[in-house]
């Protein structure tokens, strides 16, 4: 009984979502979900009730998509919108429809335990089996480095910037951190949280989103990027003002993310955040990731991703390098950490 | 007021204030972003959702230290609070150097954060761990600055002593660069807006990534509760405390910790963050000599 009244509560809130993009979403699919008043968009999957797939998630990312579906608590359910995958026990709701009730319907259900929530897809067993590479059979040096039963883990190397040894940490990013755009994977060295080097895993899918409200998130403004996600145009006078004064422009460090044609981060937030002009026209041939990102501590590297369109992206990441792994890492697995990081 | 009226006085005005807290916070925020449809209710629905969800755990986590970062984040908003004379000489924690325990408590919100940030195991939280690290000490040096400028013309590290020194002048008036560089502690103690730099956006959640269910729940009133303790001292400090003409002295330092907490969460809306080795060289270049100039200026005005 006790937990009747707690549910009971429970299901007047906003549905916290998860939202992981694939191929195939609608480009206005986060200000669609934005302006449903039943639903919140939760950054991690910790904080969700449901994983809400939207569009179809290609097989060779599907053992991301088991990952983060494994790390929502229970009670936990998956709905697919306009997607073409298909996972045991999840909802499949049709384009057309009101994807808020539906929603709604189903996190009631979860608390009132009438929908049994979803067990783990992947097996509670470490993604690797040990391997007997190195002292401690991690694969590293001493007692660092390597990927014991495929949880990187760090291993000193000289920092770039000043040549003192550090930590430096090699794992897989993406595809559906809220902070990437849809579909990106990379694999990141880092130490601390300036990026070493840069490996694309996967391009971010084709999408025709205006990425400025997520510069605006990611700079702490999570209410004025909502509300430019729901302004019908954005060149809403009021929003403007509101955004200038916030600071956000003179926050980005000038000259930032600089691309061959010398605009930088600071001239694309003021095309992106500004429908006066909305094409942007960027000549990014010649320029890669690695380029862009090796150097930057990790909250730079965001705005710079997040501050391209979608073709620029998916040419800059065409231009990147491939990466050469050295041998110790061959064929190790750097995806699988415990934590929430695709 | 007797130790015992007053703990239960502090316990309600907590009580009151993180519900008022998330209420603002929820209202400000849909404001802002143009979303309707917000209840006093709202914050209330969204815990009951956080603690019917399994609190889940990584591989290998620091669970001992999980737990304590979070309740202990918490108890440090209550000290806060507990520092704060309610009237003439009645405070919970009424000592002489309750200003020195105030420090120590936002020094142990740094260390708190960091481990909330280490202990669940995951890169994310982690680098939001050592991110706040670097950004939290300077800013603990600031306010360490404006807490003694704002004790000199007490001549006492006792808030009390603090308050009753503002009876003539606030030292808001006083000393006008006190209270906004005070205020940005608030917003770095609080992990709010341009000084979140540990639960931030671009980690997606940074040292709560990793928080479901109870703990989530948790560390959200533990910061809650941190601005309503912050509120509180900022509102003595700075805004005469429980001084103030008709109404009762506790009215008023209510309403004025009301006041301070509405402007902290305006600012952390309102304003941009930025990334953390151009808000270190902001801090160190140009808040720091500011604050020490607040001293400097405190100084010179509280000489005999």
């Amino acid at each position: 009984m006790g937990m009747n009244w707690l549910a009971k509560i429970a299901g007047l809130a906003e549905v916290p979502v998860f939202v992981a993009i694939g191929e195939g979403a609608p480009s206005d699919t986060a200000s669609s979900l934005c302006k449903n008043p039943a639903l919140r968009s939760v950054e991690t999957p910790r904080a969700a009730a449901i994983l809400l797939v939207v569009g179809t998630i290609p097989d060779a990312l599907l053992p991301q998509l088991h990952r983060l579906h494994d790390q929502l608590p229970h009670p936990r359910a998956t709905v697919l919108w306009h997607s073409g995958n298909r996972l045991s026990e999840a909802t499949t709701v049709g384009g057309r429809e009101d994807i808020g009730a539906s929603l709604k319907d189903t996190h009631k259900g979860l608390l009132a335990g009438s929908l049994a929530t979803e067990p783990d897809i992947l097996p509670d067993v470490p993604p690797n089996e040990w391997r007997g590479i190195g002292p401690h059979g991690q694969g590293g040096k001493g007692m660092m480095g390597g990927t014991p039963y495929g949880r990187p883990m760090a291993m000193t190397a000289a920092d770039l910037r000043d040549g003192l040894e550090l930590d430096a940490y090699t794992a897989d990013f993406g595809p559906f951190l809220p902070m990437f755009p849809s579909g990106l994977a990379l694999t990141l060295t880092l130490q601390g949280d300036v990026i070493q080097s840069v490996a694309v895993v996967h391009p971010p899918f084709e999408n025709h989103e205006n990425r400025g409200w997520v510069l605006l998130n990611l700079m702490g403004l999570p209410a004025l990027a909502e509300r430019m996600l729901r302004a019908s145009n954005f060149s809403n006078p009021t929003l403007h003002r509101i955004i200038r004064l916030s600071g956000a422009r003179a926050a980005i460090p000038k000259g930032l993310g600089r691309t061959h044609d010398g605009s930088d981060v600071r001239t694309r937030f003021d095309l992106l955040t500004d429908t006066s002009n909305p094409a942007l026209n960027l000549h990014v041939h010649q320029t890669g990731l690695d380029d862009l990102l090796i150097g930057l501590e990790w909250h730079e590297a965001m705005l710079v991703l997040n501050s391209f369109d979608n073709a620029s992206l998916r040419a800059i990441c065409a231009n990147t390098s491939a990466s050469e792994p050295s041998s110790m890492e061959d064929s190790m697995d750097h995806g699988a950490h415990a934590g929430h990081m695709s | 007021m007797s130790f015992a009226v007053a703990f239960f006085v502090v316990l309600a005005f907590m009580i009151c204030g993180v519900f008022i807290a998330a209420v603002l916070d929820a209202f400000f925020y849909r404001w802002l972003a143009g979303r309707s449809g917000a209840t006093l209710l709202t914050p209330l629905y969204a815990a009951a959702a956080e603690l019917s969800r399994q609190r889940l755990t990584t591989e290998a986590p620091d669970r001992m230290n999980w737990f304590l970062s979070i309740s202990g984040f918490l108890a440090l908003g209550a000290i806060g609070l507990a520092v704060v004379p309610l009237g003439p000489q009645s405070a919970v924690i009424g000592i002489e150097t309750s200003v020195v325990l105030w420090g120590a408590c936002e020094s142990l919100v740094v260390v708190l954060v960091f481990l909330h940030g280490w202990s669940p195991n995951s890169p994310l939280a982690l680098i939001g761990a050592y991110r706040y690290v670097a950004i939290g000490l300077p800013v603990m040096l600031l306010s360490m600055f404006v807490l003694i400028a704002a004790a000199l013309p007490a001549e006492s590290l006792d808030l009390r002593a603090i308050v009753i020194s503002q009876e003539g002048l606030w030292n808001v008036i006083r000393q006008p660069l006190g209270l906004p560089l005070f205020l940005l502690l608030g917003l770095s103690l609080t992990l709010r807006g341009p000084l979140d730099y540990g639960d931030s956006a671009d980690l997606a959640g940074g040292t709560s990534i990793e928080d479901s269910g109870a703990n989530r729940a948790g560390w959200q009133v533990a910061r809650l509760a941190m601005l309503v303790g912050f509120s509180a001292v900022a509102a003595s400090a700075f805004l005469g405390g429980y001084l103030g003409p008709v109404l009762p002295g506790i009215v008023w330092l209510a309403l004025k910790t009301l006041t301070v907490m509405a402007v902290i969460i305006a600012m952390g809306h309102l304003l941009a963050r930025m990334p953390v080795a151009r808000m270190l060289g902001l801090i160190w270049k140009v808040l720091l000599p500011i604050a020490f100039l607040d001293l400097l200026l405190a100084g010179l005005v509280a000489l005999p």
